[in-house]
């Protein structure tokens, strides 16, 4: 017996509906629909490019950061040949690795804990959250919404003592992940490649991944195995893979949106692919020990997906204390890097918390005359046909009556805010 | 006291900011939460849909869109029920308030009384009750000592758009560490230093926009005008103008002056400042002074 | 107590007296060969009370100036109070020049012959602009308005303010040396339209 139920999903960025059709005991199809959009990319037109540093972080409240670099990218590839210093770049790394941070940590203790009905005390979330703002807010002014980011470097300057506040805070996070989450020394999890040695410690991580073994759920939510990376940095690499085959190269040319019916989101396609984005596809490009151990065991199921993102908080806090390790503070800041070009095109890249985000601008008689966000929801959460699923679809279709559709969606980390942009 | 918030058009930066409350679990004791969109909540969406009783502070989030619908209802009878129903209504974030960004995204948007400075009717009702907390984002300081406030029963008073003094009586110039190159007129500035003032060349809208942005700090420790980058204005209603990193000016003098200062008594002083060239504000602030 | 402001009002005729006559002589002979007792002897007064009102030759000079800014700044102001639109603004701060160039030749002949040209004098006391602030600031603000009704182009205060009153100057100074063949009067109207197309939106 086909039936049709409409379900809200609350709790995420935004709202997002779903439209599951049954067949017998089983989804048979989902069609995952944003309802409200903002139009910043129309709000953005006819405007002098420096105003997009202001507005786009506001495209979204959890995931701001991430858009003002990759709005300060897009403009600093408008031009030909653009200094910018090492400790800028550095410093601009910090900061997006902080807000990633963040929202890996909200992601897992707001979103998925509640749904593997396990309760963790509140400042566990409240306390790395926080943190991780004032890091942001010591070197880019606040957080959220800063517009620091600037073409040629960043807006201020940092002084030792602006350093120091950010390491402090940044051994105490470190500390909080050994002691709550992973329960293990750092080093020691991020060399760990069996799930069994992970799961004997105490921590909210191994907690939540033996609860959904407990539960058998965790060959559950899997899709099309197909990933792609977009940005690189000394962390991340770009490339996509389709199982475990990699492939290094990709070209923005066979990037391709397109509307979807009855929602506000755009579906985007490499090559006419859909393709997961992400944490889990991250670290399959890296090949990171632990998470392709889930997925040689579990494929990409929302096991391998709740582990790869918490799995990349350890790897993000090296990364971020080697980067504090060797800033040069005596480079400067900013170097002007004159007027932008009047009439020019660029494209700024960033992996986000959920995934790859694309910014692409053009700039003409000195305004911008189009403005283009690529989200990671967009890769993950864009509704494709019965014949073509997209991702999330892929993931939800199969899943029987009682199994947790819900934390399968809430496993891709729905930004709808952006996605609505 | 039982809180009801309710998000339109929003990027949620308003409910992550309050997160940043250093007191926030104390805080939140006196709280409920009947409905969040984060947090843990009483009722869920539809329930809300559906109808609760109890709700005495409606916190409203948003671009308020004619039309819009987020689930099932509109969005407009949510706020007529819910509006009548709580004793105080409070617009968080400058969407609500003002419309903000997301109010130049198409027709029909707004705040709940206000498009730009325009005062609407469409809410009329309940504009006694209402108190407006704009800012993109609201400071989680400014939102969670409010509603203290409200729960105390205190008196909180309120300036002609219903901000809060408390919050909003100073100018985010107020408090900021380039003020000595304000006040004698040093009108050189280049990013990525800590000297200088971005009042002249760059846009800084700080010595007219209200808020505590300069006195209560970001996340306790810093602001945009301390890192350089100019204040946008986003507490006040033509938030956000063009051209938010220029300064507008006419032959030189800056179109817009500080906070009721007239523009004889600016120039006057000006001219005054500028006429001598004091020696420290040429320095760069970590220079060797014997040097 | 009405004796208090008897001794109060002579000792302001007193110095408005010192200020006239000084004006007059640095105008007329410039700043260096004008003594003070010579300024003194003029008004009859002896040169040890005069330094009473003003301690150095510098600073008579320099309130000299200030006070020709705060007049022409308040003939100024009443212009930018005006409604008037900018064509006809223009023409009311040329004649206002002219006229006090006519009246009272010696203010503009200390502010050309003195000031501008004596500069060492008013380093300590007057630096920068402020001892002529408030005409500046009256000229600023005729200027600022202009642009803001959309009747002045934006450009450089500098730029515009170096046109308009080197013109003025520039005139000034040729009829002060007879080179003019008609009266400075005659020529408002003209300066007046040659700058207000210098200045206007194009
Ligand atoms: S930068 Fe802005 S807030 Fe700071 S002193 Fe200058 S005008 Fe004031
Ligand atoms: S400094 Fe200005 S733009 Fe920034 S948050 Fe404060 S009021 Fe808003």
């Amino acid at each position: 017996m086909a039936e049709v139920r409409l379900e809200l999903i609350e709790k995420i960025e935004g709202e997002a509906q779903v439209r599951y059709h049954y067949e017998k005991d089983h989804i048979d199809f989902a069609e995952i629909l944003f309802l409200t959009g903002r139009g910043i990319e129309r709000i953005l037109e006819g405007r002098d490019p420096w105003d997009a540093l202001a507005i786009n972080p506001r495209v979204c409240g959890i995931c701001g950061h991430a858009h003002l670099i990759a709005t300060v990218r897009a403009l600093e590839d408008c031009y030909d040949d653009l200094q910018v210093s090492a400790k800028a770049k550095q410093i601009r790394e910090l900061t997006l690795a902080f807000e990633v941070l963040q929202n890996h940590f909200k992601w897992f203790y707001l979103t998925i804990l509640p749904l593997l009905e396990l309760k963790a005390p509140m400042e566990r979330v409240l306390e790395p959250s926080r943190l991780l703002g004032e890091m942001i807010a010591l070197l880019a002014g606040q957080y959220p919404h800063n517009s620091y980011a600037i073409p040629g470097g960043i807006s201020g300057e940092i002084t030792p003592v602006e350093l120091l506040g950010v390491r402090e805070r940044h051994q105490r996070i470190r500390k909080h992940f050994q002691e709550s989450v992973i329960h293990v020394d750092l080093e020691q999890f991020v060399r760990c490649d069996r799930i069994e040695t992970m799961l004997e410690r105490e921590g909210d991580l191994p907690r939540a991944m033996q609860r959904i073994l407990d539960w058998g759920w965790e060959r559950l939510g899997r899709s099309h195995d197909r990933f792609i990376v977009f940005g690189s940095n000394d962390l991340f690499e770009a490339g996509k893979s389709i199982g475990t085959r990699l492939r290094r190269h990709l070209d923005l040319r066979y990037l391709q949106e397109s509307p979807i019916q009855g929602s506000r989101a755009r579906r985007v396609l490499y090559r006419g692919r859909s393709y997961e984005t992400g944490p889990l596809a991250r670290a399959m490009l890296l090949k990171t020990p632990l998470t392709r151990e889930a997925h040689r065991r579990y494929g990409d199921s929302l096991f391998s997906r709740i582990l790869a993102r918490v799995c990349e908080i350890p790897r993000l806090l090296r990364y971020t204390e080697s980067l504090i390790g060797s800033i040069d503070l005596s480079e400067p800041a900013w170097v002007d890097p004159g007027p932008l070009p009047v009439e020019a095109e660029g494209v700024g890249i960033v992996e986000a918390a959920r995934g790859s985000l694309i910014h692409q601008v053009r700039v003409g008689e000195g305004k911008i005359q189009k403005y283009r966000i690529v989200t990671p929801t967009q890769w993950n959460l864009g509704n494709g046909s019965r014949e073509d699923p997209g991702v999330a679809q892929a993931a939800l279709i199969g899943l029987r009556r009682g199994d947790p559709a819900e934390l399968v969606f809430k496993s891709f980390d729905v930004c709808s805010v952006c996605t609505t942009k | 006291m039982r809180l009801l918030w309710l998000s339109a058009l929003a990027c949620n930066g308003n409910a992550h900011s309050l997160l940043n409350y250093p007191g926030f679990q104390e805080w939140q004791e006196d709280f409920h939460w009947l409905y969040h969109p984060l947090l843990p909540s009483r009722y869920t969406f539809p329930e809300i849909e559906k109808g609760i009783e109890g709700v005495e502070v409606l916190i409203v989030d948003g671009t308020l869109e004619e039309g819009l619908i987020k689930n099932r209802l509109p969005y407009r009878e949510l706020l007529l029920r819910y509006g009548d129903q709580a004793e105080r209504i409070v617009t968080v974030g400058t969407c609500a308030t003002f419309g903000g960004i997301f109010a130049q995204g198409g027709g029909g948007r707004s705040g709940l009384h206000f498009e730009g400075d325009e005062h609407l009717k469409g809410y009329e009702r309940f504009w006694e009750k209402t108190v407006s907390l704009p800012g993109c984002p609201v400071q989680p300081e400014v939102l969670a000592g409010t509603l203290s406030i409200i729960r105390r029963r205190d008196p909180l008073p309120l300036d002609t758009l219903h901000r809060p003094k408390y919050f909003y009586a100073y100018t985010i110039h107020d408090g900021c560490t380039r003020n000595e190159y304000f006040e004698y007129k040093i009108d050189e500035h280049h990013f990525g230093t800590l000297e200088g003032c971005m009042f002249y060349d760059h846009g800084c809208q700080g010595t007219f926009t209200h808020g505590s942005c300069n006195k209560i700090l970001w996340n306790g420790v810093n602001s945009k005008t301390r890192a350089g980058t100019p204040c946008l204005g986003c507490t006040e209603p033509d938030f956000p103008r063009e051209g938010l990193w220029r300064t507008p000016k006419h032959m030189g003098i800056p179109a817009r002056m500080p906070l009721g200062v007239p523009r004889r008594a600016y120039l006057g002083l000006a001219g005054i400042a500028k006429a001598f060239r004091i020696e420290r504000f040429t320095r760069p602030l970590m220079e060797d002074e014997g040097g | 107590m009405s004796s208090t402001t008897e001794r109060v009002d002579r000792k302001a005729k007193k110095r408005e007296k010192i200020v006239r006559t000084a004006l007059k002589l640095f105008a007329k002979q410039g700043f260096y060969t004008t003594t003070i007792p010579e300024i003194a002897g003029k008004i009859g007064m002896s040169v040890g009370n005069l330094y009473n009102y003003f301690s150095s030759k510098e600073i008579l000079a320099q309130e000299i100036i200030r006070e020709i800014s705060a007049y022409l700044g308040s003939r100024i102001r009443e212009v930018n109070d005006s409604d008037l639109h900018v064509r006809e603004k223009i023409r009311r701060i040329v004649s206002i020049y002219f006229e006090t160039a006519r009246n009272e030749p010696e203010m503009i002949d200390f502010f050309l012959r003195v000031y501008l040209s004596n500069r060492e004098v008013f380093h300590e006391g007057c630096e920068g602009m402020i001892c002529v602030n408030e005409f500046v600031t009256e000229i600023m603000i005729f200027f600022d308005d202009g642009v803001a009704n959309g009747e002045l182009k934006n450009q450089d205060f500098f730029s515009a303010f170096g046109l308009f009153m080197g013109y003025l100057g520039g005139m000034v100074f040729l009829n002060g040396e007879r080179i003019l063949p008609r009266r400075l009067e005659s020529y408002i109207d003209d300066i007046s339209e040659n700058i207000y197309n210098a200045l206007k939106v194009p």
